[in-house]
């Protein structure tokens, strides 16, 4: 279940009006009447609605900041899932103390050395790893890039993403984590991959997938069409009598993967003219098909 | 690391009496330059104090004196288990723990 606050693109401190408009303008946009047949938007709009339940109310909502219920709704079972004792179990946190032992761990026999190894371990123990998610946006993904998270308790830390990383993906940055409580090494940053989707580009695999809308004249008669790639515009050779649904490969032009990098299919989509076309239609009218020609052929 | 912002959220508490709690070393925060950072084990000592005080009456001068004990039992603890726990990997040799 997502942080509703997520969800509604809302910060935690956002005011009742904020959540209001927030959730109308998703509302808007999601609601599956407006949307008939887009099974995402209807998912998304039932994560929507849930969410604003949740933080519309504000006895709700206080009792989602405390943690005393979920993101659901739900009740957390055991408010406090872990007593002290479970953390005091283990050693290297600043409650321990030495006086408990202190008599015991001077002398030299067995019990001392190993009251004074396991003081050395819990000294040793390194930081706890921390949890960040970083959404990117798809050409970033593809390319590589540099960002700067900065952090919920100050400062900022640099991440190197590297080309071609995929959705969900996660980047260990070691030594980026919290201190260790001791002398150990610190934990490390563990950033989550969130890739936003593009307006035209997607994915899969090493490949990129575009649909490239012609025109009915450069499908009849092939043409040379400017063509956008992740790296840049290429001019791509549109053989003569393409169709809707053909694909063309433009070779190396996809993801850089380690062994070398996919390919973009590009996907041809034939679309008829938007406005009224005399000379086009004068003319199919008088058009006798050579060959036997039949588009239905298969059906 | 939790934002003091938050721990006084989590775990029920206004301002001054973390401050409070914080004087008498019930909670030893880490602390960065200019705010404090909580654990996830600070904020289950601060539910520990609360139950002690509100569901079994501890009063504040017994609750410094109960904290100091857990934490020294916790420390023994695991000192006995760490003797256990290497006694078993040694071939027993009288006398070695007892002298």
């Amino acid at each position: 279940m997502k942080d509703p606050y997520e969800t509604l693109g809302v910060a935690k401190t956002a005011t009742a009006d904020e959540i209001r408009s927030a959730y109308r303008k998703l509302a808007k946009k999601l609601h599956p009447d407006l949307n008939p047949g887009d099974k995402q938007a209807e998912e998304r709009f039932k994560e929507v609605s849930v969410a604003n339940d949740l933080l519309s109310d504000p006895e709700k909502r206080r009792r989602f900041d405390t943690g005393e219920i979920d993101a659901s709704g739900a009740e957390k079972a055991p408010l406090n899932a872990r007593y002290y004792r479970d953390y005091a179990a283990e050693g290297g946190h600043p409650y321990e103390g030495n006086s408990a032992y202190g008599d015991f761990a001077q002398g030299d026999d067995l019990f001392a050395e190993l009251l004074r190894r396991s003081a050395e371990q819990a000294r040793r123990r390194p930081g706890a790893d921390l949890y960040y998610e970083l959404p990117i946006d798809f050409l970033d993904a593809v390319n590589g890039a540099t960002k700067t998270i900065t952090l919920p308790q100050g400062g900022t830390l640099n991440v190197t993403i590297p080309p071609g990383v995929e959705d969900g993906q996660t980047l260990r940055l070691r030594g980026k984590g919290a201190p260790s409580p001791g002398e150990g090494p610190p934990g490390d940053a563990l950033v989550q991959i969130n890739v936003r989707p593009h307006r035209y580009f997607t994915r899969e695999g090493a490949d990129i997938l575009l649909d490239l809308p012609i025109s009915v004249k450069e499908a009849a008669l092939g043409a040379e069409v400017r063509t956008p790639t992740t790296t840049g515009s290429v001019m791509l050779k549109i053989p003569k009598r393409s169709n809707t649904g053909d694909i063309l490969r433009l070779r190396g032009k996809g993801v850089k993967t380690r062994g070398g990098a996919g390919d973009e299919l590009v996907k041809l989509k034939v679309m008829m003219p938007t406005e009224a076309e005399p000379e086009l239609d004068a003319f199919l009218a008088d058009w006798k098909p050579a060959g036997t020609y039949d588009p239905r052929k298969e059906m | 690391m939790i934002t003091e912002r938050e721990f006084l959220q989590r775990a029920r508490l206004d301002r001054r009496t973390l401050t409070v709690w914080i004087e008498e070393e019930w909670l030893i925060p880490n602390s960065t330059a200019n705010e404090l950072a909580f654990t996830d084990m600070d904020l289950a000592r601060a539910n520990l104090i609360h139950d002690l005080k509100e569901k079994m009456g501890v009063n504040d001068e017994g609750l410094g004196v109960v904290l100091h004990l857990l934490d020294q039992m916790h420390a023994l603890r695991r000192a006995l288990a760490a003797a256990l726990e290497s006694a078993r990997d040694r071939p027993p040799s009288p006398g070695a723990l007892t002298s």
